[in-house]
């Protein structure tokens, strides 16, 4: 048996050699974390220069590639179901950030569009777009969060996540028949597509999440490991 | 089967390992060839984990470090032992094959 010995580091060069592996040991996910902190610590220690202060770049990298690694895989208990849900959430609430950055970028040049087709409404148009940027700039931001918390909560197996998620599908569904009532498909096709998009990525995630193989996930007494 | 996964799990055919030990022992098996770093090691410890080819065996503290030993499972030995024989199997028929050219070459 090899036996590990950690090389002649005076205290404070041990000290700081650690507090840079712990602090790149953060990036590993927290359930991660709570089990093996400790054990990879006492083997990056091990495998420590003499004189070392500070961990190397090849073993920074390899640590940031390991957590990136950790961060892609479903945590322990957690069915694939579910994992391949919480992504389709954190891509919905980034496709929702894709709007939101599109409608601001393109806001100037919609209105200033609008106007030359219609210069005799040019006060109207200028205010309508206003009003509509406003909108987006509050609703965007509160979707997006909506939807990372309904990622938050159906990777950690909370029950309340599940039926937020069902809410928030319900009423996504009611605004994307609205807005096809409204004929946006002609209006505004672009944006119809992305909403439709987006609604699918929802009605993925919620077919996902109530799953067969999902449901005893939520049903623990205790929630997954934080 | 990844070239570091078959070396780690080589590493624990011959009994339980802590993770500096897989570490030396994976850089002797390859001919100091392959040097684990200790992001890949735990990543793979923990995929090979959740697997179910390799467990705990123990925990010790030694010198206020956590020292924890893995140990190949049933499944995990089957496992390196099919792929062993993968491999094995591809070496001898390259190796056939070379042999069989540098004998028709030299004819």
């Amino acid at each position: 048996m090899i036996e590990p010995e950690e090389p002649a580091l005076s205290s404070s060069e041990s000290a700081s050699l650690e507090r840079g592996y712990r602090r790149l040991l953060t990036w590993y996910p927290k359930w991660f974390r709570l089990q093996n902190t400790e054990e990879i610590l006492a083997v990056l220690m091990a495998c420590a220069q003499e004189g070392q202060t500070r961990p190397s770049l090849e073993a920074a990298a390899d640590l940031l590639k390991g957590a990136a690694r950790m961060r892609l895989r479903p945590r322990p208990g957690q069915p694939r179901t579910v994992f391949a849900a919480v992504w389709l959430m954190i891509a919905a609430a980034a496709a929702e950030l894709g709007v939101m950055v599109t409608l601001l970028a393109t806001e100037s040049g919609v209105k200033a569009d609008l106007i030359a087709r219609y210069p005799a409404y040019a006060h109207a148009i200028g205010h309508a777009v206003n009003v509509q940027v406003t909108l987006d700039e509050v609703v965007g931001p509160i979707v997006i969060a909506v939807w990372l918390w309904l990622a938050w909560m159906s990777s950690r197996g909370k029950q309340r996540g599940r039926v937020a998620l069902a809410v928030f599908f319900g009423l996504t569904s009611l605004s994307v028949l609205y807005a096809l009532s409204e004929g946006s498909l002609v209006y505004a096709p672009a944006a119809m597509s992305v909403g439709l998009g987006i609604w699918a990525i929802a009605a993925a995630a919620i077919m996902l999440i109530f799953n067969k193989a999902s449901s005893p996930y939520f049903q623990r007494r205790e929630p997954a490991l934080v | 089967m990844q070239e570091a996964t078959f070396l780690i799990l080589t590493a624990l055919a011959s009994g339980t390992q802590h993770g500096y030990g897989i570490i030396s022992d994976v850089a002797d098996i390859s001919g100091g060839r392959v040097k684990l770093l200790a992001g890949t090691l735990y990543t793979a410890l923990e995929r090979l984990r959740a697997d179910g080819l390799i467990e705990v065996d123990r925990e010790e503290i030694v010198d206020n470090r956590l020292r924890r030993y893995y140990r190949l499972t049933p499944d995990g030995g089957k496992r390196l032992a099919a792929e062993a024989a993968r491999l094995h199997s591809h070496a001898t028929t390259a190796l056939r094959r070379l042999n069989l050219n540098l004998a028709g070459g030299a004819a």
